[in-house]
């Protein structure tokens, strides 16, 4: 059944290379800003 | 039913097996970035405990040469080798998060300065290299190759060109090997001219937005000069990055003319597709920082996110960078891309100085 799946239809990519690393690196700073913005992440030293 | 179960499961045990190939080479990255981050404060307390006059030397100096000695003394294993990749991830996270330190009304104002300097720098960069190839007798692919890196905004703009122009994966790797090993090279000489012509802070983070190549070597050396210079080469480098796709159409356009084929089809598609997406997200933190969204204390937190994301990014550029495969890739394109990098600074140092009165 798996192999009718896998050479009757395309098959899927990947999640990581479904995207550039471009649109992961833009989604994963817009997700930290949202969860500094919300209190999740409170205080990060330097 | 049964196979949409299978990949269903199959979903995070992929993620977990990507996270275990990427966790030995992340952990480097950050022991080697927070050993530069240790030696920075543990050489300054040493002066200050010995009443010495020591050089302050930034973690992000430290966390290079780090990084340099173990690529080039013992060697990356393999092993290490997928996590070592993720450090331009950190470094676009980082430029996007960089957006909070800066006001919208300031992005515009620097960002359209360097981008009418950036257009001028391409246009010349990209003649100036194109003679320089037909004079050395370089292939004309790899020519194109080296102009676009030394122009724009080197690996990435390589890698992007190649796919457009069909080139040999021989000819990348020759450009890609030299624009690296000059990127490593004005990494430590930028800071140390800027430093003796007294460049400000604004007109140094220009001058190495414009003339170093890759966006991790412009965050180093901006960084290596001052916290302010960061911001600023950062911000110019973002301008020249959000040209990459005009000029690799032009270049797609231009072969495919030369040699008959097909060409590109719908070139806003184009555009879009080679556009970088973190430039967008920069702006975006940046209006939203602008509408004070975020509290004082938010803001910190952001820079200092942004901060260790170039930590990571900085041991990085160490730990890629192989003197002794660069030096397999031959004389002669590094030749080309050294003498062009030499009158790409010279030029881009002149339009800073000239530019400067618009910037005050």
């Amino acid at each position: 059944m798996t192999q009718q799946v896998g050479s009757g239809s395309k098959r899927e990519k990947p999640l990581m290379a479904r995207f550039s690393l471009d649109a992961w690196a833009l989604a994963f700073a817009l997700l930290l800003s949202l969860l500094v913005w919300i209190g999740l992440i409170k205080h990060v030293p330097w | 039913m049964a196979s949409s179960i299978a990949i269903r499961q199959s979903l995070p045990l992929g993620i977990f097996k990507r996270i275990a190939e990427i966790l030995p080479g992340l952990l480097l990255l950050a022991a080697v970035g927070y050993a530069g981050k240790f030696l920075e404060r543990s050489f300054a307390a040493t002066g200050k405990a010995h009443h010495l006059t020591l050089p302050n030397i930034e973690y992000v100096l430290w966390a290079i040469v780090i990084g340099l000695l173990i690529a080039n003394t013992t060697g990356v294993p393999a092993v290490f080798k997928p996590g070592l990749a993720t450090y331009e991830f950190w470094l676009k996270s980082g430029i996007v998060l960089l957006g909070s330190r800066f006001l919208l009304g300031d992005v515009l104002k620097l960002g359209g300065v360097s981008l009418v300097l950036v257009a001028i720098e391409i246009a010349i960069s990209l003649l100036f290299m194109t003679a320089l190839g037909r004079a050395f007798g370089l292939k004309p692919k790899l020519t194109t190759l080296l102009a676009v890196g030394s122009s724009i905004c080197g690996v990435s703009a390589i890698i992007a060109t190649k796919g457009a122009i069909e080139a040999d994966d021989e000819d990348s790797s020759f450009a890609i090997a030299a624009i690296l090993a000059l990127g490593a090279i004005a990494l430590f000489i930028f800071p140390l001219v800027g430093r003796w012509l007294g460049m400000s802070d604004q007109a140094y983070g220009l001058w190495a937005g414009l003339g170093i190549d890759n966006t991790a070597e412009v965050t180093a050396a901006g960084a290596l000069y001052s916290d302010a210079a960061a911001k600023v080469a950062v911000l110019a480098k973002t301008a020249r990055n959000a040209m990459i796709g005009f000029v690799v159409l032009g270049y797609a356009l231009h072969w495919a003319r030369k040699e008959g084929t097909e060409g590109v089809g719908n070139k806003a598609a184009f555009l879009w597709a080679k556009f970088p997406k973190f430039v967008l997200g920069f702006l975006v933190i940046s209006a939203v920082a602008t509408a004070h969204v975020f509290s004082k204390d938010q803001l910190t937190s952001l820079a200092n996110l942004s901060r260790w994301a170039f930590l990571l990014t900085f041991a990085g550029v160490g730990l890629r960078t192989n003197i002794a495969e660069m030096r397999k890739q031959g004389l002669r394109p590094f030749v080309v891309g050294a003498l062009g990098e030499v009158a790409i600074a010279i030029l881009t140092l002149g339009l800073v100085f000239g530019a400067d009165k618009f910037l005050r």
